[in-house]
């Protein structure tokens, strides 16, 4: 039953590609918990101490100054019941979102066969979301946004998410470090735990532009203020960073890689691997890999070939051209390797024409068929040369 | 039914149209299994690794299934249940009343002040503990979820099957041909600004997708007219190809006049056939024949089998697909989006390759083959468009270097086996059958 077992959907497995789509929704779970936490931490330790304040100093015969305190931590109470529930709101939308992407996986194991209508629909809907990942992940953002809005699944892609990404991206691509620093602020703490070197890397960098001016005091004070307290992680960081100062930008010396332009783009390489990291998602668009593995396992020795194919073709009604022939992936799949395969996979009755072309029987009486040919004669669907049948030899692979 | 047309003899409905045969036809036919293989072994080339060859160990574990999503689903449950910031604002929402209550009692009397503050400080610490405790929930439900998640997914590393990373334009230029080929052309064009093709698409291409598009959507509301148009526009390079769609379409809009229009309907229908069958008549002499008889029969043809067969949902999807894959094959491209094809096949693809990186990664060998998967993958018949030949002999795929040849006996080898069999020219056995040949007799085959 080999082909029962290879149209047979497994979604255990097959959903494989599809774990950050639970996984981010819970990490923003987190991250909005995580800021409830420290709001909650905050006010209520500065409602304690103005409480307890405002006990010692309690006093029946000046009411007026309690009651200024309660008003106080009233007004104190009453903004982190706010910012809870600024926050509770943006926890009811992510949970919206985590429950329609749950159905939407559920959806894959009411599905028994990759043959089904029903898995059609659902892959074309993994597509366009793959399709959005990708956009967003390159900075196409309207497309990405447009697209998710005309299918209908923007709560099953991330756009807020990778949209905050972008644009810290391209304020380091613009060489500034203030909204990345900002970042790094936000999520210390889940940093700390990583053991990021963000943060250090970033203060380096403005360092590196000080000293790149030559404004060297100021680079001494922001070593003094941001590099030194990192020194027992970077020591040899540090100490390169140090000796830089002697050498201006147009003499780098050994601190050419320091100075160099392109540190930026390393910035932002480590930004988007700590961002994806942190969130739990993939480094790489999701797309490069379905491709990838998609055109190894579609692509023939026959899909590069200067011959032109007897079965992929679009010479005739009676054959139809192989996606990775077509021209929309065939550069790309140049680079995959292609898939093995154990055993051959031909049509019933070959023939062999005199040409040396192969064509299962059924296929060349189809077309005769349908070209109205004489009884008796045979077209090469490819090439259009036409034969008596007895020319035609049957030909056996197996 | 065109003129002159012998009239039809109602026996003849007895047999089903038989017209012209689906587009799709070739491929069903072409899908058999007979050398449909899902065998996982890994393949030992003569330059390539060897890897494990425990077929069982390359079976996607199935051991969860019976679960599905339930238990993430459970816990999604209680994330938006009880475990969400509702309690803490709660617990709030209690303190600032304790605070109001302060306030009111000590403007009620002023006398109060002292105990009410220090009752107050007492009050507020429980009210924060509350909310703290509530945080907690949010804080264990949030990690019961987690390992749900955990539970459900394992961690994979996808990084690894990433080898299209630099191939951004490329990738590009595939993701705008399919917008334009799904017919979101608004989304394509803001697509195409921002990704700023290299190679921009032809504004040809474009134009053809449109009128692709505009004749699908007019197919969809069930107007056969752009359709019809377009077909005869291409009559010739159609013919030459051997597809019938001009007279499929011709005979829908017949079978459409029949049934569509009431009483006027058949006179509509004969009308249509006179204007229209004429060029068709000596290719398609027996279905016109058939379809002038179902004039005559109209009374009863909605009850029987046929008018289902003409006129459905199911004869309006074929000429539309058969539409769309003669619109592409005449434009040189594959009747459905290939980005498509080739993500869900990736899907396919996947958990094969995963459990092959592992089992590589545990044996400690590397993949050494670089033009070909160590590992077979199992596709669907729909998935597979080329015919393969594996050579019997060598057991290597054949390839331009080395194509299959046919010996006389009708056997077939690949090219280097034959030269390897026959030691350089000399007379050789068949290794299929007693016959033996000349290594200059074998016929080099294009399959």
């Amino acid at each position: 039953m080999a082909q029962k077992s290879a149209s047979t959907l497994n979604p255990e497995t097959h959903l494989l590609l599809d774990q950050p789509l639970l996984r981010l929704p819970h990490e923003v779970l987190r991250k909005i918990f995580k800021t409830s936490q420290k709001y909650v931490e905050q006010d209520t330790k500065k409602i304690s101490e103005l409480a307890k304040e405002a006990t010692k100093a309690a006093d029946p015969a000046s009411p007026d100054a309690s009651i200024a305190s309660i008003n106080t931590m009233i007004t104190r109470m009453q903004g982190l019941k706010r910012k809870m529930e600024n926050l509770h709101e943006e926890e009811k939308l992510v949970h919206s979102q985590a429950r329609k992407r749950t159905t939407h996986l559920k959806d894959l194991y009411g599905l028994s066969s990759l043959l089904e209508d029903g898995y059609g629909k659902w892959s074309k809907v993994r597509l366009d979301r793959l399709l959005v990942d990708y956009m967003l992940r390159n900075g196409y953002s309207e497309s990405a946004k447009k697209l998710a809005h005309e299918k209908g699944i923007d709560e099953l892609v991330d756009i807020d998410v990778f949209l905050q990404c972008w644009s810290i991206e391209e304020s380091l691509h613009r060489k500034s470090t203030t909204e990345c620093l900002a970042w790094c602020q936000e999520n210390k703490n889940a940093l700390k735990k990583i053991k990021s070197t963000l943060e250090f890397e970033l203060r380096l960098q403005q360092y590196i532009e000080l000293v790149r001016e030559r404004k060297l005091g100021d680079a001494v004070a922001y070593a003094r203020k941001y590099l030194s307290g990192n020194f027992d992680s970077h020591p040899y960081d540090f100490h390169r960073a140090s000796c830089m100062l002697a050498f201006p930008p147009d003499r780098p010396g050994p601190y050419k890689d320091l100075y160099a332009e392109s540190r930026w783009g390393h910035l932002v390489h480590t930004f988007v691997a700590t961002h994806h990291n942190l969130y739990n998602i993939p480094q790489g668009p999701l797309l490069h890999v379905a491709l990838s593995a998609g055109l190894s396992a579609l692509k023939t020795p026959s899909c590069h070939s200067t011959l032109p194919s007897s079965r992929s073709n679009t010479a005739s009604s009676v054959t139809s051209l192989c996606p990775i022939c077509s021209t929309e992936l065939n550069d790309l799949a140049i680079h995959v390797p292609y898939g093995h395969h154990t055993t051959s996979w031909v049509e019933h009755d070959l023939v062999v024409l005199p040409n040396g072309r192969v064509y299962g029987t059924r296929r060349l009486e189809d077309l005769a068929n349908k070209l109205g040919l004489a009884a008796g004669r045979v077209r090469d669907p490819i090439t259009g040369e036409e034969w008596d049948s007895e020319e035609v030899r049957k030909v056996f692979i197996s | 039914m065109a003129p002159g047309a012998p009239s039809q003899s109602p026996a003849n409905l007895g047999s089903p149209p038989t017209g012209t045969r689906p587009p799709d036809q070739a491929i069903s036919l072409a899908s058999s299994p007979r050398h449909h293989s899902t065998n996982l072994s890994a393949r030992q080339p003569a330059n390539g690794t060897c890897i494990a060859t425990d077929t069982a160990s390359f079976e996607p574990s199935q051991t969860i299934s019976a679960h599905k999503m339930d238990g993430v689903e459970k816990e999604l449950d209680r994330l938006t249940g009880k475990a969400n910031l509702s309690n803490s604002i709660r617990d709030i929402d209690g303190c600032l009343e304790l605070l109001m209550a302060a306030k009111a009692n000590i403007e009620a009397d002023p006398a109060s002040t002292a105990s009410t503050m220090a009752s107050l400080e007492v009050q507020l610490k429980a009210g924060f503990d509350r909310t703290n405790d509530s945080l907690k929930e949010v804080y264990t439900g949030l990690n019961k979820y987690g390992k749900a998640l955990d539970k459900k997914f394992k961690p994979v590393n996808m990084s690894d099957y990433d080898v299209l990373s630099t191939h951004q334009p490329l990738i590009n230029r595939a993701i705008a041909m399919h917008l334009l080929r799904e017919g979101n052309f608004s989304i394509a064009e803001t697509f195409i600004s921002e990704a700023e093709l290299a190679a921009p698409i032809p504004p040809k291409l474009e134009a053809d997708f449109r009128a692709m598009y505009h004749i699908k959507e007019a197919l969809r509301l069930r107007d056969l007219g752009p359709a019809i148009e377009w077909a005869a526009s291409k009559r010739r390079e159609l013919e030459a190809r051997g597809s019938n769609l001009e007279f499929e379409l011709h005979r829908l809009q017949y079978v459409v006049y029949l049934f569509g229009d009431g009483e006027d309907g058949p006179r509509k229908a004969l009308e249509y056939s006179r204007r229209e069958f004429l060029p068709f008549q000596q290719k398609y002499l027996a279905e016109i024949s058939q379809l002038a008889g179902a004039l005559l029969w109209r009374e009863k043809m909605p009850t029987s089998p046929y008018a289902d067969i003409l006129n459905s949902d199911a004869a309006w999807s074929a000429v539309a697909d058969s539409f769309t894959s003669e619109f592409c094959s005449l434009i040189n491209l594959s009747a459905e989006s290939p980005l498509y094809v080739a993500a869900t096949a990736g899907a396919i693809a996947l958990p094969t390759l995963l459990k092959m990186t592992s089992i590589m990664k545990e044996k400690k060998t590397e993949w050494t083959s670089q033009n070909e998967l160590p590992v077979e993958i199992p596709l669907p018949d729909k998935y597979k468009f080329h015919s393969i030949f594996v050579c019997p002999v060598s057991k290597e795929q054949t390839t331009d270097l080395n194509p299959p040849m046919m010996i006389p006996c009708g056997h077939v080898l690949a090219k280097d086996s034959l030269q390897k069999l026959s030691r350089s020219g000399n007379r050789f056995k068949c290794p299929y059958c007693p016959a033996d040949s000349m290594p200059k007799d074998a016929r080099e085959l294009y399959l």
